[in-house]
C-alpha cells in the first residue's frame, strides 16, 4: 500500500493509496479527489460546520460497492471534532463533525466520495436552519422538468415573502432550499409548509407534479420530495461530488442561470465537474453562502 | 477522542476563576439496536396509546401526572415542572473541602473530567498541584441538564475530575443487608487470608472486557460481510393537504403566477 505523511493545518494525516481511479471511465483517482476537497473547503466547510457527516464510502470505486458510516470511525485522529448523537434507545452515538481542512482531507481519504448532512446542527438536531424542496425527475421526466417545476415553486413561495436557493443533486434532479436560521423552527413546521406547497403544485400541474412518494405516481413527473424535511434525514452537502459515472458535484445555480439553462433545453449543461465547480467558486465564491445565514419565518402556519 | 465539552463555565472559589470545559470521562458500552417490523424492515415508531379509547395520543393531548394511589394522581404541567428546575449552572462553586478518603465509593456516580479553556491553564494546574499533594476534593452544587448534582472536583493524574455524588437520601441504609456480627475461629480466618494473599495482584482492568458486547460486535462484523444490510422502504405519503390558512395563500400566490406567465 503507498502511503504519504503530510501536514495539513499543523495536523499530520497519512493518506493511502493516492494513485487507486475511483472513477474509472474517467480516470480520476484518490488524489484528483483529496486535491477537489482541499480546493472547494473554503466555499464548502462552512455548510459542514458542526453537522453530522454521513459518510458514502466507496473504497473499490464509483462502479463498487459502497457504505454509508453514520457512526465516526473509530479510528479517527485525536483531533477529529466529534457530537454525540442520542439515538431512540437513549444510547449516544458518535458522529463526525467536519469543521476543519484536516477533517474534510480524512474523510475524502476515506474514500467518502459523497458527503451527506442533515438540515440542523448537531447542537440542535431538532432545529431545522432550512427547510428544502428535493426535486426528483420519474421514469421518463428529466432536469429540464425539474427546472420548470423549480422556476414555479421559487415563484410562489416568494409571493410568500420567502427567498430560495437553488442547487444541482449532482445527479438528475434539483434541490432548492429555503433559509430559515431561526431558533424554534421545527421539523414539523417545515414539513407541513413544504407539504402544502408540493400539494398545491401538483393540484395545478397534475402532468407535471406529484407529491406522492408512490414510484407509479412518479412516471413522467417530477416528485417533490417534501419529506427530506425530518430530523432523521440527510441531504448530500453543496458541492459534494456525487458518485456517478463521471464525478459530478451538487453545485449551487443562480435562478438567472437555471432559467437560461431551462431555456436552452441542454441536459448535460446542468451538470457541472470537479474541475468546472472549483472554476467558478474561485470566480464567483459561494452561491450558497445566504442559505447558511438569511433568516426567515415561514408565514401562515 | 476528540474532547467535546458538554458544559462550559468556570470553577471557583474565594478570589480562584478558572475557565473549564466538562468532559465524559465513561461512556456506556451498550451497543444498541433499532427496532424493526421482521416482514418489511420498517423502523418502528413508539407511539402514546390510550386504552380506554383504544387511539393513538397525540404530543399536545399528554400531560404528566404523579401516582398518588391506584388510579390517582397530581397533574403536573411543563411549566409548573420548569418553575421548580433551577437554572443551568454557569460556575461550579466550590463551598467546602473534604478529605476523598472519607467519602464512601457507593456515592460515586458519574466520572468527568474538567478541562482548562483558553486563560485558564495556569491557575488550572495550580489547583490540580495543590488538591493532588494534599488528596483534597471541592465539593460543589451544579446544575446540568436540568438537575441539580453535589459534585467532588478532585486531582487525577494532573488533570482535575469531576464526580457527581448520590444524595445521601438515595443511598439505600446497609442495615437490612449486612448480617448480624457472629464469632469466627482465628484458624479459619488465618487461612482465608493466605488464600486471598495468594489471589492479590495488581489492577489491572484491560484485562476484562464485556463478553457480550465483544460477542455482538464481532457478529456484526461477520455479518455485515457475510451478507448486504437490509433496507427500510420509503414510507408513503401521509394523505391530507396542510393548514388552510397556508392552503389559501398557496392558492391565491399560484393565481398570480400562472397570470403572469
Amino acid at each position: 500500500m503507498n502511503r504519504q505523511v503530510v501536514e495539513i493545518a499543523g495536523r499530520r494525516l497519512s493518506l493511502a493509496n493516492l494513485d487507486k481511479v475511483l472513477y474509472p471511465a474517467f480516470g480520476v483517482t484518490k488524489a484528483h479527489i483529496l486535491d477537489y476537497y482541499r480546493r472547494i473547503a473554503e466555499v464548502m466547510l462552512p455548510h459542514l460546520k458542526d453537522r453530522a457527516l454521513t459518510l458514502k464510502r466507496y473504497p473499490d470505486g464509483v462502479d463498487r460497492e459502497f457504505f454509508f458510516e453514520k457512526r465516526c470511525p473509530s479510528h479517527r485522529p485525536a483531533w477529529t471534532e466529534t457530537a454525540e448523537l442520542l439515538q431512540d434507545d437513549g444510547e449516544p452515538m458518535t458522529v463526525c463533525l467536519v469543521n476543519d481542512l484536516a477533517t474534510l482531507i480524512w474523510v475524502a481519504n476515506l474514500a467518502s466520495l459523497e458527503l451527506h448532512v442533515p438540515l440542523a446542527r448537531a447542537a440542535s438536531t431538532e432545529t431545522p436552519d432550512a427547510m428544502v424542496f428535493d426535486l426528483d425527475p420519474g421514469e421518463g421526466a428529466d432536469i429540464l422538468a425539474c427546472a420548470r417545476v423549480a422556476l414555479v415553486l421559487r415563484e410562489i413561495i416568494s409571493r410568500l415573502g420567502l427567498v430560495s436557493f437553488v442547487k444541482t443533486s449532482g445527479q438528475k434532479g434539483l434541490h432548492i432550499y429555503v433559509p430559515l436560521n431561526l431558533p424554534g423552527t421545527t421539523f414539523e413546521a417545515t414539513s407541513t409548509f413544504s407539504k402544502a406547497v408540493a400539494v398545491t403544485l401538483q393540484k395545478n400541474y397534475p402532468d407535471l407534479v406529484t407529491a406522492k412518494m408512490a414510484k407509479e405516481q412518479r412516471t413522467g413527473r417530477v416528485f417533490i420530495n417534501w419529506s427530506q424535511n425530518d430530523a432523521a434525514k440527510t441531504m448530500v452537502c453543496v458541492y459534494s461530488l456525487r458518485a456517478r459515472e463521471k464525478p459530478v458535484v451538487s453545485f449551487p445555480l443562480s435562478w438567472e442561470e437555471l432559467e437560461n439553462l431551462a431555456g436552452k433545453g441542454d441536459r448535460e449543461r446542468f451538470q457541472v465537474g470537479h474541475e468546472e465547480a472549483v472554476r467558478r467558486a474561485e470566480k464567483e465564491g459561494d452561491l450558497f453562502r445566504e442559505v447558511l445565514t438569511k433568516r426567515q419565518r415561514l408565514p401562515h402556519l | 477522542m476528540a474532547a467535546q465539552g458538554i458544559w462550559s463555565g468556570t470553577i471557583s472559589f474565594s478570589l480562584v476563576a478558572i475557565p473549564v470545559q466538562l468532559v465524559r470521562a465513561v461512556t456506556p458500552g451498550r451497543v444498541s439496536f433499532r427496532l424493526l417490523h421482521s416482514t418489511d424492515y420498517s423502523p418502528l415508531a413508539r407511539r402514546m396509546l390510550c386504552p380506554k379509547e383504544d387511539a393513538m395520543i397525540p404530543p399536545e393531548e399528554i400531560i404528566r401526572g404523579y401516582e398518588i394511589g391506584p388510579d390517582h394522581y397530581i397533574p403536573v404541567t411543563d411549566e409548573e415542572l420548569e418553575s421548580v428546575t433551577p437554572e443551568r449552572s454557569r460556575t461550579i462553586e466550590i463551598v467546602e473541602f473534604i478529605d476523598m478518603e472519607e467519602v464512601d465509593p457507593v456515592y460515586f456516580d458519574r466520572p468527568y473530567y474538567l478541562v482548562p479553556t483558553k486563560g485558564g491553564e495556569k491557575a488550572y494546574r495550580l489547583l490540580a498541584e495543590v488538591l493532588h499533594r494534599t488528596n483534597r476534593a471541592g465539593l460543589a452544587r451544579f446544575v446540568l441538564a436540568e438537575r441539580e448534582y453535589l459534585v467532588a472536583v478532585a486531582s487525577r493524574e494532573g488533570a482535575l475530575a469531576l464526580t457527581t455524588l448520590h444524595y445521601s437520601e438515595d443511598v439505600l441504609p446497609d442495615r437490612d443487608v449486612v448480617p448480624k456480627e457472629g464469632k469466627v475461629a482465628a484458624e479459619e480466618k488465618r487461612r482465608m487470608k493466605g488464600d486471598i494473599e495468594k489471589m492479590t495482584t495488581e489492577f489491572a482492568p484491560d484485562k476484562y472486557a464485556d463478553a457480550r458486547r465483544v460477542g455482538i460486535l464481532e457478529l456484526l462484523k461477520r455479518k455485515a460481510k457475510e451478507q448486504a444490510p437490509v433496507e427500510a422502504p420509503a414510507v408513503a405519503a401521509e394523505e391530507g393537504e396542510g393548514p388552510p390558512d397556508l392552503m389559501a395563500a398557496l392558492e391565491a400566490a399560484m393565481r398570480d403566477v400562472k397570470k403572469d406567465r
